[in-house]
């Protein structure tokens, strides 16, 4: 740790805490999750930076979706994104999320994933390298330490619309509304 | 009077600090086994500061109160352990009260998953209870030796007969016995080979799959206190305790460096292979020693 950021620590001990305790919930949705066992052990040793996977959605607060997202894999996210405790961040890893990637023309992928669940940052690439986990979480922190990681709250604030998204993409949703959906209009429409 | 006071107040704190450090060098050190540069030795103090300021979901009274019955548990049986001089209440009840009170950490635990409805949860709950059948039968034969070896049930006496005559591990019939409780600590600490109820990549971690924010803060903290205790025990039954803290926390140390080594290269038992390795060679040993003792003491 940085001797210079013990005064830091005292003022916002919350932002400082969330910034070194990212822990990332093990999610396999493509391939890219090929990329975090280097990651995670002796090759490249996230834990030096409080980078752990952790196996359940409470424990974690950091949400790596690792390549393309099918239709059916969506359900999954959305859950899984739902029962994670806030503050929580997402991270989009591989082109494929950002925009279907390869998979643009397929009738089974999810293009743009955050119009389903807010996303705070993008790893470009297919498939990016193990190091482009580690400037993505330096991003991260940076986002933190400015307040500009707002994903959970923007979720919060347009939960209709979010909800409005992906009841067209999945159809009738078995799950009850995270917040309450109220019947007045809000912006941003996506 | 006041110090009585005093070392009531300070002794949970002291145990509570020992068990959050021995969380962090476990991590670093397993990570240095492995080649890796591990998590600075504040990581588990980080991750609490996080914890507490994060959200949490409650699923019903006795989520909560499981959680603090077993804190509560593991709390009162500190006091019963002397750390070096500080001892507050070991001069009252002594082996017999510490192997009735440790029980509460596992039920609370148990009963606070029960809300939780979680059917990990409920397997990783039937699995630690049947891990400590396994290690309660050679606990208690361990234990039954010392008290018929010094002919007390007070820990401060075993602690100071030992100071006179000698570590408890390096005489004739209670090295036996010693060394049993030795291959049993991986298990009552949940470390590595037996971590069958808490495995992450099998069960989603077992009893902790439900919990997030405070509550696993809490649980953390429990698991600190878990660690402090068993390894304590081992020390004041074995080690001689110690004159002043400071030798009885290297002692603590030495011990539990020695278990994350073991920790840190073997991989998980099923839980009928950890059953028959705890019923077969520390019941053994630890059976051997309680005849071996009631012989020479009759």
């Amino acid at each position: 740790m940085d001797r210079n950021q013990i005064a830091k620590w005292f003022k916002e001990p919350a932002k400082m805490a969330n910034k070194y305790s990212l822990h990332a919930i093990y999610f396999c949705t493509g391939c890219g999750i090929i990329e975090v066992p280097p990651v995670i052990t002796s090759r490249w040793d996230a834990e030096r930076f409080g980078v752990i996977p952790v196996a359940t959605p409470r424990q974690a607060n950091l949400f790596l979706i690792t390549g393309y997202v099918s239709v059916k894999t969506l359900r999954a996210i959305i859950r899984t994104y739902e029962q994670m405790l806030e503050p929580k961040y997402t991270v989009g890893f591989g082109s494929c999320p950002i925009n279907g990637g390869m998979y643009w023309d397929s009738y089974n992928t999810i293009k743009h994933l955050d119009k389903y669940i807010p996303i705070d940052g993008w790893i470009a690439g297919c498939m990016p390298r193990p190091e482009a986990i580690f400037i993505a979480v330096i991003h991260l922190w940076t986002l933190i330490d400015k307040d500009m990681a707002t994903g959970y709250i923007k979720y919060r604030e347009n939960y209709k619309s979010y909800r409005r998204n992906q009841e067209m993409a999945l159809g009738e949703l078995e799950w009850p509304p995270l917040f309450p959906v109220s019947d007045e209009p809000r912006g941003n429409e996506q | 009077m006041v110090t009585k006071v005093m070392q009531i107040i300070l002794s949970p704190v002291l145990a509570l600090i020992v068990g959050v450090f021995f969380l962090g060098l476990a991590r670093k050190i397993i990570a240095r086994i492995h080649w890796r540069y591990g998590p600075p030795l504040i990581q588990p103090v980080i991750d609490m500061i996080r914890l507490f300021y994060q959200k949490s979901v409650s699923h019903g009274s006795m989520f909560d109160l499981g959680l603090i019955l077993s804190l509560a548990g593991s709390i009162v049986v500190v006091l019963f352990l002397p750390f070096g001089r500080i001892a507050p209440l070991s001069g009252s009840g002594g082996l017999l009260v510490i192997l009735y009170i440790m029980l509460l950490a596992p039920l609370g635990m148990a009963l606070s998953g029960g809300q939780g409805a979680n059917p990990n949860i409920s397997i990783g709950i039937s699995r630690k209870l049947i891990l400590s059948l396994g290690y309660e039968v050679p606990l208690l034969l361990v234990l039954l030796a010392v008290m018929t070896h010094y002919k007390t049930i007070s820990i401060i006496e075993v602690v100071s007969s030992q100071q006179s005559t000698g570590w408890a591990l390096i005489s004739f019939p209670l090295f036996l016995s010693g060394l049993s409780y030795f291959l049993i600590l991986p298990a009552i600490l949940g470390l590595r080979p037996f971590d069958v109820s808490s495995a992450p990549q099998e069960i989603s971690s077992g009893p902790m799959v439900e919990y997030g924010g405070k509550y696993l803060a809490l649980a953390t903290i429990e698991h600190a206190f878990v660690l402090f205790i068993s390894i304590a025990l081992f020390v004041n039954l074995f080690l001689g305790g110690a004159a002043n803290p400071v030798i009885f926390f290297v002692k603590m140390l030495v011990v539990f460096v020695l278990g994350l080594c073991i920790n840190a290269v073997f991989p998980r038992f099923r839980i009928e292979q950890a059953i028959k390795y705890l019923w077969k060679w520390p019941t053994l040993l630890a059976f051997v020693g309680l005849i071996i003792t009631l012989a020479i003491r009759s």
